[in-house]
């Protein structure tokens, strides 16, 4: 299974590594001047020119993706074109609230998945109609709606959950887990609703095994026979699902973030992207791109080491 | 055939009380508000038990840093609270006060300005407040780099500091706008530039001192003790970044912030139903909504055509549909604090289709096409370019419009051009005239972002700019509305105002000329 990562890892990079040069170029080619972003309103077009050449911008464009890369590779991440902040800390705050928050909505998610995916699976007539009903409310409803109406609801109606912020969980872990609360239930809702889906799909397929029928003749409790022999039989490709949930996650964190004022990468990224700050949208993306790359692998290896009939390491020849 | 060997009615009571216990994990983590000590409490307090008052503000966007020394919407809400300027306009009069500076003498040519410096301000890491600073915030704000509309008004040419508490500023001719400059530029402490420029400190003079900034969240400040015109009441002030509009509003309501700025006006209606919210309007109405032409672009190139749309606009319709009632018609960019506004002048251009219609057909553009560009994540520009493109299609023209993000809408309109009208707002409509015609890009004199030159309207913009005689002065006002209204290569449209949305327990809120907020009188009750 190392050797199995290890040999991803040169592929891994030379993704990275075109990757970098795509989204170096696409980002000069969808035009906009972050200088006339920075400079503000009703600026002068010699003030705009004067900070383009203070940050850079008017060096070709070898150079300027040159300077990027070494400075990712010296760890001199540099700063903001629009802000003028340290990217390094910029990206490292909102890297950390998202994870922490994509992390929640993970464990929420997968909680609520296998409870509904369970039952969902189990259940018949009317009341999986309505289960089913449920879990597909829940990955269709968008989390710009759930989250305003998670907001109605648990802060303007009940006034139990702060409406936005965010409080480091480290700092003092009673408070901060208020203000996740609620985004982490809106991000984790869609992703469940999916997970139910397929757990309850491939559980019932599991049941149609000759095994099954083969465990109850031998007189296996049911509770046993569900627990024990269907649902670890199931889950292999629902961890490939839970994968790809986590990746999307990350990406629909953007919505949840602007929502509940949740200081995450997302919104460092949506504000980025408005105001073309190239070198933060760069080291962002890269960033993406890396983490896809290693959920992958994470997702591989899980789901390799759930089932026995999926081997990684291809015989050598 | 399928055969579920288990359904809900087989599975056994392990399974059931697994399940339950499930459920019981789960509601134990939605019941964690409900421990000892409440995010919401503690959010609401404000006049926490503790004794300490802290008001709490949202705002959609981050501060921007690096525009410290000019006007810009996201930073109104801290400038004032972190600093201070030499002097401070009276915002109904527009009439300067001292502020750092105690008093001041202009000399009979008007090319010398002698300002007297308190002695008594300290800044917030304790160091004294001296000529120095003065002279350092001169410089810094005359650097190429460096973000300023006022920056080359003044024509300082050379400043100097006799003493500790006096600055000497010489200039290159008399100019009517310095208290403008004076105004706009505050005066942090001389060492602490590059450091403001990242957002990692903010030493200023003013009442409250910045504890901590993080970009994209927000900021978080403590009474400045030492403030020299007395301690402020609040405790403690966090500004909070926060980007959805309905986030904004529930956090005012449910009391986790008591100010929001800048809300939606519709949001706005409906919060002050409410006898627990008002609004606090900035009286200086310097949030102007234009559509402006790009006059080397045909059919705009023709004075009639650009007229015709000035006739096709319904202003009304913006005032109360874009705006919710609050802000004014004009045809002009001047707020009724200017020495230019003139009553008539600003209703001069009225909803008239059939007017605009014949002028259209008049310079044969019937048919023509014209692009309206504005900045789409701008709800507010996006209606008002709705009702432009409708007002203009009913004269024979054919509006399209062009949606742009506002890194390109920018590039377009200090660099490359727009393809056609844009629709965008200014400022600056309150203060003294030569400000707006000499230093917001729409209307420079010199070159502004429709690309019209006229040698009449440059000689105007400088004699205004360069008389200080008041009784010169209203003939020239009269002469450039007369050509401002002629010319429409700025068609101005409604006069907004930057709005504070706020619960009632707040008192002693104020604003400066330029809309920053003022929290030296500010209190909870």
């Amino acid at each position: 299974m190392l050797r199995y990562a290890l040999r991803r890892i040169p592929s891994g990079l030379l993704i990275l590594a075109v990757a970098s040069v795509v989204i170096f170029l696409l980002l000069r080619a969808t035009g906009g001047d972050p200088a006339a972003v920075k400079a503000g309103p009703d600026a002068s077009p010699e003030t705009i020119a004067a900070i383009r050449t203070s940050l850079g911008l008017d060096l070709p464009l070898p150079v300027q993706y040159f300077r990027w890369l070494t400075g990712l590779f010296t760890g001199d991440l540099g700063y903001s074109l629009v802000t003028g902040a340290p990217l390094a800390s910029l990206i490292g705050n909102g890297l950390q609230a998202t994870f922490v928050l994509t992390f929640a909505a993970s464990l929420l998610s997968v909680g609520i998945g296998l409870v509904l995916g369970i039952v969902i699976a189990v259940s018949s007539g009317t009341g999986r109609s309505v289960l089913d009903g449920v879990a597909s409310m829940m990955l269709a409803v968008p989390t710009y709606v759930s989250g305003v109406l998670l907001i109605l609801v648990l802060s303007v109606t009940f006034n139990v959950l702060p409406v936005g912020g965010y409080r480091p969980l480290l700092d003092d872990p009673q408070i901060g887990v208020q203000y996740l609360a609620m985004p982490a239930i809106c991000l984790a809702l869609p992703a469940a609703g999916v997970l139910a889906r397929f757990l309850a799909t491939s559980m019932r397929q599991v049941m149609d095994e000759d095994f099954v029928r083969t465990g109850m003749a031998k007189g296996l409790g049911r509770g046993r026979l569900l627990l024990r022999h269907i649902l670890p039989n199931a889950l292999p490709p629902v961890f490939t699902v839970l994968g790809i949930q986590v990746g999307q996650m990350l990406g629909g964190a953007i919505v949840v973030e602007a929502i509940f004022a949740w200081p995450g990468i997302g919104s460092v990224l949506a504000n980025a992207t408005l105001a073309r700050d190239y070198f933060l949208i760069q080291d962002l993306l890269l960033i993406a791109v890396a983490v896809f790359i290693v959920i992958q692998i994470v997702t591989d290896l899980a789901h390799a080491a759930l089932d026995s009939r999926v081997r990684l390491e291809q015989p050598s020849s | 055939m399928k055969n579920h060997l288990i359904s809900t009615d087989t599975i056994t009571s392990s399974t059931r009380r697994q399940l339950l216990m499930g459920g019981a994990g789960a509601i134990a983590l939605l019941a964690l508000p409900g421990c000892d000590r409440s995010a919401v409490k503690e959010a609401a307090s404000g006049n926490a038990a503790s004794g300490v008052k802290t008001l709490v503000m949202t705002q959609s966007t981050d501060f921007n840093t690096g525009t410290m020394m000019a006007q810009n919407n996201p930073n109104l809400s801290i400038m004032r609270v972190i600093f201070n300027s030499l002097t401070e306009y009276d915002p109904k009069t527009m009439e300067p006060k001292p502020s750092l500076a105690s008093s001041w003498k202009m000399s009979d040519d008007q090319k010398s300005l002698t300002l007297d410096l308190r002695t008594d301000v300290l800044f917030h890491d304790g160091a004294k407040f001296t000529s120095a600073d003065v002279l350092a915030a001169l410089a810094f704000m005359q650097k190429d780099g460096v973000p300023s509309q006022v920056k080359h008004n003044a024509k300082i040419v050379t400043a100097s500091a006799p003493s500790e508490s006096q600055v000497v500023l010489t200039l290159q001719h008399p100019v009517s706008n310095i208290f403008d400059m004076l105004e706009m530029m505050v005066i942090p402490q001389k060492d602490s530039y590059e450091k403001m420029l990242t957002g990692a400190a903010f030493v200023g003079t003013g009442p409250f001192k910045v504890d901590s900034y993080k970009h994209g969240q927000g900021m978080s400040l403590s009474a400045n003790d030492k403030y020299f015109k007395g301690r402020p009441k609040i405790d403690k002030v966090e500004v909070q970044i926060v980007a959805e509009a309905s986030s904004r509003v529930a956090s005012l309501k449910t009391g986790a912030s008591h100010i929001s700025m800048d809300l939606p006006p519709l949001d706005i209606t409906g919060l002050i139903a409410d006898a627990k919210f008002a609004n606090v309007i900035a009286e200086t109405w310097d949030s102007a909504m234009y559509v402006a032409s790009n006059v080397t672009v045909a059919p705009l190139d023709k004075k009639e055509v650009r007229q015709a749309i000035a006739w096709s606009v319904d202003r009304d319709a913006i005032v109360n549909k874009v705006l919710s009632g609050i802000g004014q018609t004009s045809s002009l960019p001047w707020s009724k604090s200017s020495p230019a506004y003139d009553e008539a002048a600003v209703g001069h251009y009225k909803y008239n289709p059939e007017k605009a219609k014949q002028m259209i057909e008049a310079a044969g553009a019937s048919g023509k096409e014209v692009k309206i560009c504005y900045v789409a994540a701008q709800a507010g520009f996006a209606s008002v370019a709705e009702i432009v493109q409708a007002g203009i299609n009913a004269t024979g023209l054919k509006a399209t419009m062009v949606p742009m993000q506002a890194a390109d809408f920018f590039k377009g309109l200090s660099g490359e051009g727009l393809p056609g009208l844009f629709v965008n707002g200014h400022g600056f409509g309150q203060l003294r005239p030569a400000t707006l015609l000499k230093g917001a890009f729409p209307f420079n004199a010199d070159k502004n972002a429709s690309r019209f030159s006229n040698d009449q309207y440059k000689a105007l913009s400088n004699a205004i700019w360069q008389n200080t005689d008041a009784t010169k002065a209203k003939a020239q006002y009269d002469e450039i509305n007369k050509l401002l209204l002629d010319e429409q290569f700025v068609s101005d449209l409604a006069l907004g105002a930057h709005t504070y949305t706020i619960s009632t327990r707040v008192k002693g809120l104020a604003y400066t000329a330029l809309d920053y907020l003022i929290l030296d009188q500010a209190d909870l009750g």
